[in-house]
């Protein structure tokens, strides 16, 4: 069985009386990379500053490794994981590689460390600019660097393609698909963008209004979107009551009937059904509810309650 | 102690100590300057007259100074973002405790240049007698131990408030306390931080209106004064060390 490098249990969080978190349970499998996605506002970033100890749980538990996460044992666990939360952390007046020595030194790993993550995000030849005249693109980089200086075993991003251009998001996506493969990393990813994650993701959390409203792996996910056909005639009303009257399951859904997925014999006797009652058949199309609808009626549903 | 290294290190570049050289400048500029030529009767009472001019100029001058200093140590955490990632690889203590030691290496690098200046030019310009070794150690310390708290409480502020323009007017506010605190009464001037330079005072003035002479007199140095800024010190310490501690970022 797989083990969580992550688990929340129960986790909630309250600023002002208002409950931000709610009673989450998170799981995120060893070698995963979990996508955590929802809404702007959902709760993203303060369920990941608490999995950091960043922000302090108003109720429930978090386990990192195996260990329950506590005020002692924080740091402890801290050194196996990197961290990039919201926009990323870096000193303007000093170079990427002074940037870099400040956390290899306070992290206690060796200096080569500082030119291997370098490495790892394309940033050698720009190690001795001074931060403050990086692009935002080479910044998130530079961020990713410092959350890889210790070869964490979890890598938490938050929003790491937020504010990037087509080509940085692209570069970044890369980058973190890489990591499980080359280096046995886990990662837990958060964004707002369903496509992204989709794109990344073997594993996915949908947070909504502090609830976790799904998870499971991002194959299941798929698996919910629906097949189903859309027919248009020149008489709809009619054809429905022909198709119903032969047993063929549909409905009547504005200017077209909707049909189940049906197979290609079914389909054509279906249309052979309705010209030879003299119904003309304008149009039939396979349709697919997408990824989308799902998030939107995952998010909106849990919204609204 | 690598704590400590690394917030050296982030100030690379920052020139905190430019703003601690001008000020210094002005404020030796200032202080000496009245002294430069001096009567035989006043080179007899030199010493204690530049120990009664120079708190006087600390209480104006320092809190600004310690404002400057501390902000711009906490803007450098704040500008780039940087506690959030600090605080997942090191103590959240021993971060404000790396603050605080490395602002206060500065301070005691402006009030140690001070006090070399002030003994050179005693030195040089004749004043009687050796230097009074106790009363300008005195002088150091309490000076030292005032400004410190005042940078103490300005780090607070700056860490606490991502704003630096606010302790920036409480450095502002608190320098005019200090000069004003010249005249309150000794059992007000405990109530505030910025009026130890005056409550510590080791020298003394009397002034003749008759023949508009002053002078100037060493007096015993007030060690109630000293541990009640001590017990200050700490609660300061104390109090602003857990609110950072306790802070999300």
């Amino acid at each position: 069985m797989t083990q969580n490098l992550v688990e929340t249990k129960g986790l909630c969080k309250s600023y002002g009386g208002a409950l931000r978190v709610k009673n989450l349970h998170m799981q995120v499998p060893e070698g995963a990379i979990y996508g955590f996605l929802g809404p702007n506002g959902a709760g993203k970033s303060t369920t990941l500053k608490m999995i950091l100890g960043l922000a302090h749980p108003t109720g429930g538990e978090i386990d990192v490794f195996g260990k329950r996460m506590n005020a002692k044992n924080r740091l402890d666990i801290l050194k196996d994981i990197g961290s990039l939360i919201e926009s990323p952390s870096y000193y303007g007046h000093l170079t990427g590689e002074e940037n870099l020595k400040i956390l290899q030194t306070l992290r206690k790993v060796p200096e080569q460390n500082i030119r291997e993550a370098l490495e790892i995000v394309r940033l050698t030849s720009q190690k001795d600019k001074q931060v403050a005249h990086y692009s935002l693109g080479m910044k998130q980089r530079l961020g990713l660097a410092a959350a890889l200086l210790a070869h964490p075993r979890l890598l938490i991003l938050d929003e790491p393609t937020n504010g990037l251009d087509p080509a940085g998001i692209q570069e970044m996506r890369e980058l973190i698909c890489d990591l499980p493969r080359r280096f046995g990393m886990t990662v837990l990813v958060s964004s707002h963008l369903l496509s992204e994650i989709d794109q990344m993701a073997t594993h996915v959390g949908v947070i909504a209004d502090g609830a976790l409203v799904y998870q499971n792996t991002i194959d299941r996910l798929h698996e919910k979107s629906e097949h189903h056909l859309a027919l248009r005639t020149l008489n709809n009303p009619l054809a429905q009551a022909i198709l119903t009257h032969d047993g063929v399951i549909n409905d009547l859904d504005a200017d077209e009937i909707i049909l189940p997925p049906l197979e290609n014999e079914e389909v054509a006797h279906c249309v052979a059904l309705l010209t030879d009652s003299g119904i003309g058949v304008l149009r039939i199309e396979e349709r697919r509810k997408n990824l989308e609808d799902i998030f939107l009626e995952l998010t909106e549903g849990a919204a609204s309650l | 102690m690598k704590a400590l290294k690394m917030e050296f290190f982030k100030c690379r570049r920052r020139r905190i100590w430019l703003p601690l050289l001008v000020m210094l400048a002005a404020q030796l500029a200032w202080g000496l300057y009245s002294l430069r030529a001096l009567s035989e009767r006043e080179l007899q009472q030199g010493w204690a007259m530049i120990l009664y001019n120079f708190p006087m100029l600390n209480a104006m001058m320092t809190p600004v100074i310690a404002a400057v200093v501390a902000s711009r140590l906490a803007d450098i955490e704040h500008k780039g973002q940087t506690l959030k990632l600090l605080e997942t690889v090191q103590p959240t203590g021993s971060l404000f405790d790396a603050k605080l030691i490395c602002g206060a290496a500065y301070m005691t690098g402006f009030l140690a240049v001070q006090m070399a200046v002030v003994l050179l030019f005693g030195i040089c310009s004749g004043f009687a007698g050796n230097p009074p070794v106790t009363k300008l150690t005195e002088y150091f310390f309490s000076s030292l131990v005032t400004t410190l708290a005042i940078l103490l409480l300005q780090l607070v502020l700056s860490l606490q408030i991502q704003n630096q323009m606010i302790g920036m007017i409480v450095g502002l506010i608190g320098s005019f306390i200090g000069l004003f605190s010249l005249f309150f009464p000794p059992s007000f001037q405990k109530a505030f931080v910025w009026a130890y330079y005056a409550l510590l005072y080791n020298t003394g003035m009397a002034w003749d209106a008759s023949t508009h002479i002053s002078d100037y007199y060493f007096i015993d140095f007030n060690l109630s004064g000293f541990l009640c800024l001590i017990a200050y010190f700490l609660v300061i310490y104390g109090v602003g060390r857990v609110l950072f501690i306790r802070k999300e970022v």
